[in-house]
């Protein structure tokens, strides 16, 4: 039937609705009773239809529905006005045809109840039963539901049997009745018409599967419904009515409506019940969707604060596991993506239900891994629809841990991780170390180091079925910092330990190859120095201290070493670092090898030129930084910078560069002493100058003596009498130079560092003895 | 006669045996008729008197119970709750699907009226359908049980009447007719006694009266 015409039949149908509507109410607004029978009867008459497909149906019937609720309002006012209607109950039934005759029942029937009049468990006996005149599935189901619907608040609900207006029994004997009928119309529909329409009709059937359900909404309504009579009188019904039908659409429907209407509470007191009638649905039935369903339910409930939780007698992981294994094993053609979604279940439940019991969860993952041995499954990639199931598996302990690193405890995991390809054992690697990072879980010894490693491998070390060497993108930069990010996470029960770990972890990562160890080398470096100042705090507990450091910083040496052929700069830094190192705990030898090893890298390198100015003045600056050096390591490396400052290769790097190391000759210090020898400072300046006044370009020129003069009152402010002298000659000759600027953006920006610097010396007292 | 005058009469215990009854080929009246007798002509005027003939419960008023069919394609088992109903009373029963091979698209039950005037071998019956009743609406399968109600007090109805001076019978029949989606249509006729029953007022006073 085409839509068009669906929806002119509709039209069709819902004007004489219309119409009929219209003509009942005017004859109750006249109050001609059996007049307005008659149209509400017309009316009626076109639920008789057998041309309107489901959801048209729908829409007459609730347009129907609303018209006569105008009726039965009316009836009801008037038995409130005294007036006795007794016989409407027959007179009704005198219409020939069955539809509208019991349609006009049921709201009569309503409105006895409403009125108190007659019993109301006889009337919903008779109604119920009546009812059975209509086998046409579609219009049975929604007269049914009718009466469902209008009975919604008139069902008897005390306890008492056998009195004569009815107890929840009786309520539960009538909803059980309708739901039985009415499974049986909705089931009858999937053999009416032709093989080809088989589509159609079971998509029809999914449209009307809540007229169904209902049935269980109210039961569950009930409130004298408790645990026992559901044990006893409702969910036995409910099964055997689910199992008998043979119809896989209804069961699979239903038994979902089950484990969503009823409390949680009844679940678990009804299990065996339950999950046997599981085993007896049809082939076709989608067991694994309910099961999963009522499992993730039951944990979600055992997780809930306000729950009672799971009740100790029910050993609910044993229940399920039992019932899974026989899923499994009664079902042969189950694809191996469904069994895997059902053992994720099962890891939740585990998880959510019992936390502390890490057993369950590696036994579910041994069943898991024995399947996937049945089936011979390996090599998994993500073509395969088990990959998104499995790693969703995975991931549910890397989740619900609050440590993560208790996955480290799980037997079987290591194993279900290496049935993956590359693809999938990385991403996998990925998600574990994120969410360790994310969650600052502490690694406390090299055994969880190895045990970690050994399944992130995919991140560390090139692996034999990788597509490719990989690329330094941006995904594998992000992916060997997160790594990197584990070093901070070692947190040894002792310092001694901690070593043991960091030499652990360093071993691990040398064999990731340079694209590797760039990125992951320098946190450890890094660990390793906090390690030397945690012994140096402990010193008194640990008279081996000073060895101790010492067998550090030569791993460092080495681990540094590693880094200079790969990236020079980095490691130049590096070592710049553990001479500070090393400085802190007055290790003189030690500070001065990191020292030259940095300074060697710079003659080695053929780097750029700014790189080259920028290295020195870092390790100038360490320098300067130096406490423990003694007189003449601390001359050598004086001179070295002092020499390495006047071969650079451009006059202002250099000009820049013998300034700077003129700080050696101020605030270097020896054996823990400032130097501050002011002639030796002098030099350095009018060296600085004369390179200056090398440069050809007059900007440069003025450029680098500002900041030379800026540098001599710094020098004059610490008391610098030989600079101070020279003060107001290179002060005048920097003043006329700005003055003598060309305008022009470098220009402006040399005259605002000068003003700056008049700035600072008109706000210090004395003006250092200039005329500003 | 030459003005108003009036006349008393009575005609006492009078039989009335047979109900009124006025049908398609034969009428059964009680009227009384005043003859003026005159010279030529006579003046004739006729009042009709309706009677009733009125029944007790029957002692022995078993239910009616078949199993019908047809073979392979249909079978059921009918049941009325009795075999004697009085003209306010309800057929209650119900209909039983044993087998069942054939589209069914609605069952309906009729009450006939069959009256049946002459003498053999010159019989004419005359049949009326008083009633049609919807009692099933779609397709049935085995083992359904269909309920029955039918108010017999919705329809025109009157007492069976046999041979009535051995001129005419009416006899009413309960068909039920079961049509399939061919609009082909299986039926089985079953008679029923219709009784009348006095109303409480009146019973009270016959008594009195014998």
């Amino acid at each position: 039937m085409a839509m068009e015409d669906q929806e002119k039949l509709l039209t069709e149908a819902l004007n004489q609705v219309k119409k009929n509507a219209f003509e009942m109410k005017t004859c109750l607004d006249n109050n001609k009773l059996m007049d307005a029978l008659k149209y509400a009867s017309n009316m009626l008459g076109e639920l008789r239809t057998s041309l309107l497909s489901p959801k048209s149906y729908y829409e007459l019937y609730m347009s129907i529905s609303d018209q006569l609720q105008h009726l039965e309002q009316f009836l009801i006012d008037e038995f409130q006005k005294g007036k006795k209607i007794s016989e409407l109950y027959e007179l009704v039934q005198y219409a020939g045809n069955i539809v509208p005759r019991l349609y006009l029942l049921v709201t009569v029937g309503m409105v006895y109840i409403k009125a108190k009049e007659g019993s109301r468990r006889d009337i919903l006996r008779d109604l119920v039963e009546m009812c059975r005149g209509v086998q046409h599935p579609l219009r049975g189901l929604f007269l049914r539901n009718y009466l469902l619907q209008c009975s919604r608040n008139q069902l008897p609900d005390g306890n008492t049997q056998g009195e004569q207006d009815g107890s929840v029994h009786d309520s539960i004997q009538f909803i059980e009745q309708n739901f039985s009928e009415m499974n049986k119309l909705w089931v009858r529909m999937q053999h009416q018409g032709h093989t080809r329409e088989k589509e159609r009709r079971e998509k029809e059937r999914l449209e009307l599967r809540i007229l169904v359900g209902t049935n269980l909404v109210r039961l569950a309504q009930l409130e004298g419904l408790d645990i026992g009579i559901y044990q006893k009188e409702v969910l036995p019904n409910v099964m055997e009515q689910v199992i008998k039908c043979r119809d896989a659409i209804a069961q699979e429907y239903l038994m979902e409506c089950v484990i969503q209407v009823f409390p949680d509470e009844f679940h678990l007191q009804t299990l065996n019940l339950f999950l046997k009638s599981c085993a007896d649905l049809q082939d076709t039935v989608n067991v694994k969707g309910i099961i999963i369903a009522l499992i993730d339910r039951l944990a979600a409930y055992a997780h809930r604060s306000d729950s009672g939780g799971i009740p100790a007698e029910i050993k609910l992981f044993d229940i399920f596991s039992q019932e899974v294994t026989l899923v499994i094993q009664g079902r042969a053609a189950m694809p191996v993506e469904d069994i895997v979604a059902l053992y994720a279940s099962l890891v939740n439940l585990a998880l959510k239900c019992y936390p502390t019991r890490i057993d369950y969860v590696s036994k579910t993952l041994g069943c898991c891994l024995e399947a996937f041995k049945k089936r011979e499954v390996s090599k998994i990639d993500s073509s395969n629809p088990v990959y998104k199931e499995l790693i969703r598996l995975m991931k549910v302990p890397i989740e619900t841990y609050e440590d993560t690193l208790t996955v480290l405890k799980l037997e079987n995991f290591p194993d279900l991780f290496e049935l993956f390809v590359f693809q999938g054992r990385r991403a996998l690697s990925l998600f574990l170390v994120q969410t360790i990072v994310d969650r600052d879980c502490i690694i406390p010894s090299s055994e969880e180091v190895e045990q970690l490693f050994k399944l992130i491998s995919p991140l560390l070390i090139n692996q034999p079925d990788q597509p490719k060497e990989p690329e330094e993108d941006d995904d594998f930069v992000e992916e060997q910092w997160l790594v990197g990010r584990l070093v901070h996470l070692l947190k040894a029960s002792s310092p001694d330990q901690q070593f043991v770990t960091l030499s652990a972890v360093r071993k691990q990562f040398g064999a990731g190859g340079d694209k590797r160890i760039t990125h992951t080398l320098p946190p450890l470096i890094f660990a390793a120095y906090k390690l030397v100042k945690q012994y140096s705090t402990l010193q008194q507990q640990d008279d081996k201290w000073e060895k101790k450091c010492e067998r550090i910083f030569q791993f460092c040496l080495q681990t540094t070493n590693a880094l200079t052929k790969v990236k020079p700069d980095m490691a130049q830094r590096l070592f710049l670092q553990g001479a500070l190192a090393a400085d802190q705990i007055n290790s003189e030898t030690i500070a001065y090898e990191f020292i030259t090893q940095a300074m060697s890298l710079s003659e080695e390198e053929s780097s750029d030129l700014r790189s080259q100015q920028a290295t020195i003045t870092l390790i100038m600056g360490t320098v300067e930084r130096m406490k423990c050096l003694g007189e003449d390591n601390h001359a050598t490396l004086r001179t070295n910078c002092a020499q390495a400052s006047a071969r650079l290769l451009k006059k202002p790097d250099q000009c820049r560069a013998v300034l700077t190391s003129a700080h050696l000759f101020w605030s270097g210090k020896v054996a823990g002493k400032e130097l501050q020898d002011g002639k030796k400072v002098l030099d350095c300046v009018k060296r600085s100058g004369k390179f200056a006044q090398q440069c050809m370009e007059k900007v440069v020129q003025t450029q680098l003596f500002v900041e030379l003069l800026n540098s001599c009152i710094l020098f004059t402010h610490k008391g610098n009498d030989e600079v101070a002298s020279t003060l107001t000659q290179l002060f005048d000759k920097v003043k006329e130079d700005v003055k003598g600027l060309e305008s022009g953006e470098e220009s402006e920006q040399i005259r605002k560092h000068f003003e700056n610097t008049l700035e600072y010396i008109r706000n210090t007292s004395g003006h250092f003895g200039l005329s500003v | 006669m030459a003005r108003d005058a009036t006349y008393d009469f009575d005609f006492h215990q009078v039989e009335k045996p047979h109900e009124t009854y006025t049908g398609t080929n034969v009428r059964l009246r009680y009227f009384l008729r005043v003859t003026i007798v005159r010279r030529l002509s006579d003046i004739v005027v006729e009042k009709d008197i309706a009677v009733h003939t009125l029944s007790q419960f029957p002692e022995l008023n078993n239910s009616l119970k078949m199993e019908v069919g047809i073979e392979d394609c249909l079978h059921i088992e009918f049941e009325y709750n009795k075999a004697k109903y009085h003209l306010k009373d309800t057929v209650i029963g119900k209909i039983y699907f044993l087998l069942v091979r054939i589209k069914i698209k609605h069952m309906e039950l009729a009450i006939i009226r069959k009256e049946i005037t002459g003498t053999a071998p010159n019989l004419c019956t005359e049949t009326e359908q008083i009633a049609k009743y919807e009692i099933m609406d779609g397709a049935p399968v085995k083992g359904e049980s269909i309920p029955i109600r039918l108010f017999l007090s919705g329809y025109d109805l009157t007492p069976t009447m046999k041979e009535v001076n051995k001129k005419f019978s009416v006899r009413y029949y309960l068909n039920l007719v079961l049509v399939d989606e061919e609009e082909r249509r299986y039926f089985k006729q079953q008679e029923i006694i219709l009784w009348r029953k006095g109303d409480s007022k009146v019973a009270r006073q016959m008594v009195t009266e014998k």
